[in-house]
């Protein structure tokens, strides 16, 4: 099993890199090849990808986000599920390569932040932890597929706007239709990531009684969720245009990779992963 | 690639061609030899009659004129041919030498280059491929093609159809008003919910007003200064509604899309009539194009967020982006129909190869039937089926090969077919 684990984290950013090229080729050339062989690939990725994951909890009794590798790895899985079912729906499958690059990142710092050996703790076993873990992941994962969307409605929006037109226009969904995936990734995050806080806030109490409110972490994390909070109640008593909320998802989405990265390495005692 | 073109050149049938086209002849020379569907058939059903003309098909279009013939007797068709679908009509076109003759391969690579849109006027136009549809289906209803031509026809549309599937040689708007619906297309999720304004009713809005409706536009309302201009619009168009040229701005607020083409020497819309329309229309996005010279539209009001203000310049800009694009994929649209050509001179090496191979096939049968006879009596009654079973077996495994061998065209040389008659004297049959 320690072997398959092994080759998995090699392959999967390999095949995470693949696919994302292949969908990029796709995209940017047109070519048949591209066309025929990126959609299997894909497909193939993610299933391999669902077993590492299983492998991952069989071998080490515990759901695979003990370390910021085993988080960023289930990360991935979660944008590339999202990205899945939009191809599937028919909705923006020519959007592919940007949103599995950013499955193709998580991925490559996973296996590059990997560490051999998992923390094992009970806390990993604990429902309630379980499910603050659970939805903080789905959060980053709509989050990051937000700011995907966000990046596209922006760059189509100032193509049209300032009358130069790039390989991007004509391929790319219509801008109603980026803002709607955008605005849908959002409220998912921000739901996600509500239920993340309050399930984390209530299982931390039980244990740390009050000695938890000062974590920089939950700090950071709670500061993020009113920022696209505020995002998304500006959007809708002000009526904010699609490049407002795009923009704010791309703020968001820094705020969001710098509190799994940074603040989880440097800051926290509570959320440290070491 | 070259496999197939040399097999292309070593067999190929006599395809003869002579057509006019925009590039050899005006538009006052290709009025009077356009055919309508009724005369296409009426001429192609008097060839039917006649002795010179083994397979024919005529593609009429308002750039082209073609007849494609299978002759009996080439230089007698290609009179009759000349005569009776030009020259009759416009006997000009042999003087002035306007018309163009292609036989053979060349004739074959002609017309599946005019089905894939790059012999046309606009390089990968769409409509060419439905014609030549038409036309083969045509020709297939009236029994005019017959197993050469029909089989040609049909792959010069499957070849069309590729060439447009599998590369972007139809991509991109070339004209005004494909390039405001493809603008529309990547602002709104459909056209069909968008509200369209069109300021102006002369030929340019028209154009666009059907541009508009073929992509799916439903809701066009058209305001002019001239109320005459606007119902004659509309007789067209039964999809547009006319208002007054007072009411503009109020139904500006209601525009999803507004297309600006008048004569007007000064803006018909303002930028503070815009900034009232994005006020009124909540965070939805407003597309304006400026078709006219000088300008319709405010050029102040781009600056305006979520609204997306174009003009000439723009649109030309795109337009040109968009023909460069389709002049690129020339090659790869080349690659396919050498690709398709191949396919069609296999199949018509394997069709000349036919008559041959039953005819090895029948000398086989013969000398087998022959020697089985002959030795029936020698053997048990009981092993005569046996027998008859393993003599059967093996002509079929033998002759297997060089029969797949003669119809796969390949190597496809006529000099082989004959040195298999004159091996095997089936000539003597």
């Amino acid at each position: 099993m320690d072997l398959a684990l092994r080759t998995a984290v090699v392959l999967l950013p390999l095949l995470y890199v693949g696919v994302a090229a292949g969908y990029g080729w796709m995209f940017f050339a047109d070519h048949r090849v591209p066309r025929k062989a990126a959609r299997p690939l894909f497909h193939a990725t993610l299933t391999l990808h669902l077993l590492y994951l299983i492998l991952l909890t069989i071998r080490w009794q515990q759901f695979p986000y003990a370390t910021v590798s085993q988080a960023l790895s289930a990360t991935a899985f979660a944008v590339a599920v999202v990205y899945a079912f939009v191809e599937w729906h028919g909705k923006a499958s020519s959007t592919g390569f940007l949103i599995l690059s950013i499955a193709a990142l998580f991925e490559v710092l996973s296996s590059l932040l990997r560490t051999p050996n998992p923390p094992y703790r009970e806390i990993f076993h604990n429902p309630l932890f379980s499910t603050h873990a659970g939805f903080g992941l789905l959060g980053y994962a709509a989050f990051a597929v937000a700011a995907g969307y966000g990046f596209l409605f922006l760059r189509l929006y100032h193509e049209i706007k300032r009358r130069r037109f790039s390989i991007f226009f004509g391929k790319l969904p219509p801008l109603e239709v980026l803002e709607r995936l955008m605005v849908g990734a959002l409220v998912t995050g921000f739901v996600a990531l509500g239920g993340s806080v309050v399930s984390g806030a209530v299982w931390a109490e039980q244990v740390f009684q009050g000695a938890w409110l000062s974590d920089p972490k939950i700090l950071f994390t709670v500061a993020t969720w009113v920022f696209y909070g505020m995002a998304l109640t500006l959007r809708r008593l002000r009526h904010w245009h699609g490049r407002q909320t795009a923009i704010a998802s791309l703020l968001g989405f820094a705020a969001v990779l710098f509190s799994m990265i940074a603040v989880n390495f440097f800051l926290t005692d509570v959320h440290g992963f070491h | 690639m070259v496999d197939s073109r040399r097999a292309l050149e070593a067999s190929q049938p006599p395809v003869l061609l002579i057509g006019v086209d925009h590039r050899c002849a005006p538009l006052e020379l290709r009025e009077k030899i356009a055919y309508s569907e009724e005369e296409a058939n009426e001429l192609l059903t008097s060839f039917q009659a006649r002795d010179d003309i083994d397979e024919a098909c005529l593609l009429s279009t308002c750039n082209r004129t073609e007849i494609y013939l299978l002759p009996r007797r080439q230089s007698e068709a290609y009179r009759t041919a000349l005569e009776h679908v030009f020259l009759t009509r416009a006997p000009e076109i042999e003087a002035e030498g306007r018309f163009y003759v292609k036989r053979g391969r060349e004739a074959m690579q002609h017309l599946f280059e005019v089905a894939s849109g790059l012999q046309s006027m606009v390089l990968g136009e769409p409509e060419i491929l439905g014609q030549v549809r038409r036309a083969a289906q045509n020709a297939e209803d009236l029994e005019t093609s017959g197993t050469v031509l029909r089989r040609l026809l049909r792959g010069a549309v499957a070849a069309g159809g590729k060439a447009r599937t599998d590369t972007a040689i139809g991509n991109g708007a070339i004209s005004f008003g494909y390039a405001i619906v493809d603008l529309a297309r990547s602002i709104f999720h459909r056209l069909d919910s968008c509200s369209v304004l069109i300021l102006g009713a002369g030929e340019t809005a028209r154009q666009v007003a059907r541009n508009l409706i073929e992509r799916g536009a439903k809701e066009i309302v058209v305001a002019n200064r001239g109320r005459r201009r606007a119902d004659e619009l509309r007789t067209l168009f039964p999809e547009v509604q006319v208002i007054e040229f007072e009411e503009r701005r109020a139904a500006l607020e209601r525009s999803d899309l507004v297309i600006a083409c008048t004569a007007a020497e000064l803006p018909i819309l303002e930028r503070r009539d815009f900034e009232r329309a994005m006020a009124s229309r909540r965070a939805r996005p407003l597309l304006a194009a400026d078709l006219g010279v000088p300008r319709n539209l405010d050029p102040a009001a781009g600056e305006l967020d979520n609204l997306f203000l174009q003009d000439v310049d723009s649109l030309e800009q795109l337009i040109g982006q968009n023909l460069r694009k389709r002049r690129d994929e020339i090659p790869r649209v080349q690659e396919i129909l050498d690709r398709e050509l191949g396919i069609y001179a296999a199949w018509f090496h394997g069709l000349a190869a036919e008559p041959l191979v039953a005819q090895l096939q029948r000398h086989a049968e013969q000398i087998r039937q022959h020697e089985v006879a002959s030795s029936l009596g020698k053997v048990p009654s009981e092993t005569h089926e046996s027998l008859n079973r393993l003599t059967r077996s093996l002509v079929r495994k033998i002759l297997h090969h060089p029969s797949s061998h003669l119809r796969s065209g390949d190597p496809p040389d006529m000099q082989h077919l004959e040195a298999i008659r004159e091996l095997f004297r089936l000539d003597d049959d």
